[in-house]
């Protein structure tokens, strides 16, 4: 298949797409089921089209085809084939494609899924599935098209290869994740406005989108935590979370996301919050587009970058399009939002569920604020006001653990309202539990907040597991079941309830592993062989260097024996230095990379880089960090997808 | 000959798209089936109701709700599964 077909591809994409959205808003006037199928037809010609193109771009990434710019930018003939496939989101003509892709597969799957149900909201969903796909075509036939060929006059013999820092293979998976989970929410948005315009904003609507909501949020919290992981297991600063722009931006709508999730289940249980539900799946859907933005604009490295690229302005019109567009229909539906009842009283679930979506929005505002500032402070000042990871840090920290507080107090709180006996009777054993941790951190010596955040992972620890004791206490006495029977029974027959307790306890754990960085150590030093250095009770001894050329990259390896204060041997590191594409004659084309070495238990991880080499005197420059309670950290990921597949696991009437 | 036996595949998947876009065209006239659908809508209010109804008792065997809210609770959603099957039963 040639280029010039993947560029017909997106071309028709296009022009079906337009006829798709017209064809459908003439049906809503007029009501002709023909002109329906059409639309519908229509919508999936679009995927079609946006496959065929994927499947072409992918292709000649196998091939190298160096006559297509971005082929030859991102892939030479060294890079492995996992690489030349995972190209494919490694810069932005083909990571927009890619995006279209996610939608079209999720596009598909939502008018499949409804041909039979739903004939009043559906055509309004396509319609909105398909404006933002008409975007990214317009994006990729038009501002930025992945088949462009290559401008030189003479045959590119190979490419630039892929940058080393991404051939790693989280980095294969974590942008699809991402990816996945930000266009997932382009579903319950799209039932969202349709919802509004149909004026159907009883709890039904919800209940279609429940399951959508979860799968995205599930990707889009798999996507951030690989992130994280990929972070740490690559780029070498020992840490996961940087407050970088890049990782705000996908932290600001798993807030509001997370925050939606919570609140859908009080318009499903009570109908209230109609309003307040459809500003979160806006403002989630608005993030996720601003997300693709930040991250593809170049507004971040400076804000002239911003208007020297033409994505950066059409993006940002999209997002003023989407939220203009949204809150408009939603201010002329007012009345149809107005829920018929009311919280009663403070001590209630429902009330729990509010104010805990309330410090959702603030901490989502804090990040938002924190990443765009020096954007504006560039704009408005003419120079760049940094916000680095102290002031997130700052701001954030107390308003987390307030979050955590909360994780623990809803779950003991009743629907409606939780009467004064039942509160104490509830909050009884969580509060002394905490209590006695707090004296006994103390009396180990922890501080601040290293002693708010432990307590409060034991206060919400308790909290979860004492409604778990009460609920197989329940089904042990009424149907007479076994400890084993009665935890899978009630499990299986509250999924969403028990599912969400085991992602809560998934964050408790991730908190445990967040705190642990307060007791970070790190150390500089060089060694010679049979040289030793010592940190936290360790000793460092360098045993080998040795270097081995590879296919793609040449490298220099070190041997590094770990014991501990006892002599006791931990384990043998071996961190690289590596150079990438070190045949080529253009020395400045070589890339340097760090590949790191972890040694990894549930309490510490011992983090070694190798950052240079003298080769005459065979030294080795090294910085070695121990990291507490890292691993807390993706264990409490892994508790969380376990959750989130649980909650969302359908049931046999569905 | 690549770029003509591409146009030709594309040309074939432009047309096959075509053809089966417009087919609906050909038919008659179709009623709108929103009678069904509003039967189907009723059907999943009618079990999102149910599962309620067992969410209290089970928040209530657990001691999360007294009596007396527990009952109130029950009959209202009691009251609404009725209208829903009523309605049902008018279709």
């Amino acid at each position: 298949m040639t280029p010039v077909a993947g560029s017909v591809s997106l071309s028709l994409a296009l022009g079906f797409g337009l006829i798709a959205v017209l064809t459908l808003f003439i049906y809503t006037k007029n009501q002709d089921q023909r002109l329906f199928f059409v639309g519908q037809r229509l919508a999936l010609g679009v995927s079609f089209f946006v496959f065929l193109a994927t499947f072409i771009l992918s292709y000649q990434l196998m091939i190298s085809n160096f006559d297509i710019d971005y082929v030859a930018r991102y892939t030479s003939i060294e890079t492995p084939t996992i690489y030349k496939i995972s190209a494919l989101w490694a810069g932005q003509s083909g990571s927009l494609l890619f995006w279209l892709f996610i939608l079209s597969i999720f596009s598909t799957i939502t008018i499949l899924q409804n041909q039979q149900k739903h004939y009043s909201l559906i055509p309004w969903v396509i319609i909105s599935l398909t404006i933002t796909q008409i975007f990214f075509l317009i994006l990729t036939n038009y501002v930025t098209n992945p088949f462009k060929p290559t401008e030189a006059d003479f045959i590119v013999a190979n490419g630039n290869g892929l940058n080393p820092l991404l051939q790693n293979i989280t980095m294969a998976i974590h942008p699809p994740t991402l990816y996945l989970g930000y266009v997932g929410f382009s579903v319950p948005f799209a039932f969202a406005i349709s919802a509004l315009i149909n004026r159907d904003t009883s709890p039904l609507w919800i209940q279609s989108i429940r399951r959508w909501t979860l799968v995205a949020w599930l990707f889009l919290s798999m996507g951030i935590i690989l992130g994280g992981w990929w972070a740490y297991q690559e780029l070498g600063w020992g840490g996961y979370w940087a407050w970088d722009p890049v990782e705000n931006a996908s932290l600001m709508p798993w807030l509001t996301a997370t925050a939606f999730i919570h609140s859908i289940i009080i318009q499903e249980k009570k109908d209230m919050l109609r309003l307040w539900n459809m500003v979160l799946i806006i403002l989630t859907f608005a993030l996720c587009i601003f997300g693709t933005f930040l991250t593809r604009s170049g507004v971040m490295s400076s804000v002239h970058s911003f208007t020297e690229s033409s994505l950066g302005p059409i993006f940002l019109s999209f997002v003023f399009f989407i939220l203009i567009a949204s809150f408009g229909i939603m201010y002329s539906r007012l009345d149809d939002l107005k829920s018929p009842k009311k919280i009663e009283s403070f001590t209630s679930r429902e009330s729990g569920f509010l104010f805990n979506n309330m410090i959702f929005v603030v901490l989502c505002f804090a990040v938002f604020w924190g990443t765009l500032f020096p954007v504006i402070s560039e704009a408005v000042r003419g120079y760049k006001i940094t916000v680095g990871a102290p002031f997130f840090n700052q701001i954030n920290t107390p308003i987390g653990l307030i979050l955590l507080g909360l994780t623990g107090i809803g779950p003991l709180l009743a629907w409606r309202r939780t009467g004064t006996k039942n509160l104490i009777r509830k909050f009884t054993l969580p509060i002394i539990i905490c209590f006695i941790s707090i004296i006994l951190f103390l009396l180990i010596g922890y501080k601040g907040y290293v002693v708010i955040s432990f307590s409060l992972c034991i206060f919400v620890t308790t909290a979860i597991l004492s409604e778990f004791y009460l609920g197989i206490r329940v089904r042990k006495n009424k149907f007479d079941e076994s400890l084993h029977n009665a935890l899978i029974n009630m499990i299986s027959k509250n999924r969403s309830r028990y599912g969400g307790y085991i992602v809560h306890l998934g964050i408790v754990f991730m908190f445990v592993g967040f705190t642990g960085h307060a007791f970070d150590r790190e150390k500089e030093f060089s060694l010679q062989i049979g040289q030793v250095e010592h940190l936290a009770g360790y000793e460092f001894e360098l045993l080998d260097l040795s270097e081995s050329e590879r296919p793609n990259h040449y490298a220099w390896i070190s041997k590094i024996k770990v014991t501990d204060y006892q002599g006791q041997f931990i384990t043998n590191l071996y961190p690289e230095k590596r150079v990438y594409f070190h045949n080529n004659p253009d020395v400045n084309r070589r890339q340097p990379h760090s590949e790191l070495d972890i040694y990894s238990t549930l309490n510490k991880d011992i983090y070694s880089i190798f950052s240079s080499i003298d080769n005459q005197k065979q030294i080795a420059f090294l910085k070695i960090m121990i990291n507490p309670l890292v691993r807390w950290v993706w264990i409490g990921g892994y508790i969380l997808v376990f959750g989130t597949l649980i909650a969302l696991w359908p049931r046999k009437e569905e | 000959m690549d770029i003509l036996r591409d146009y030709g595949l594309i040309f074939i998947s432009f047309v096959l798209s075509i053809i089966y876009v417009i087919e609906p065209l050909f038919m008659s006239k179709l009623v709108d089936t929103y009678d069904s659908e509003n039967h189907k809508s009723l059907n999943r209010k009618k079990i999102m109701l149910y599962r309620q109804v067992k969410e209290l008792e089970m928040e209530f065997d657990i001691g999360n709700i007294n009596n007396k809210d527990f009952t109130k609770m029950r009959i209202e959603l009691k009251k609404e599964v009725s209208a829903i099957i009523a309605q049902l039963k008018l279709k």
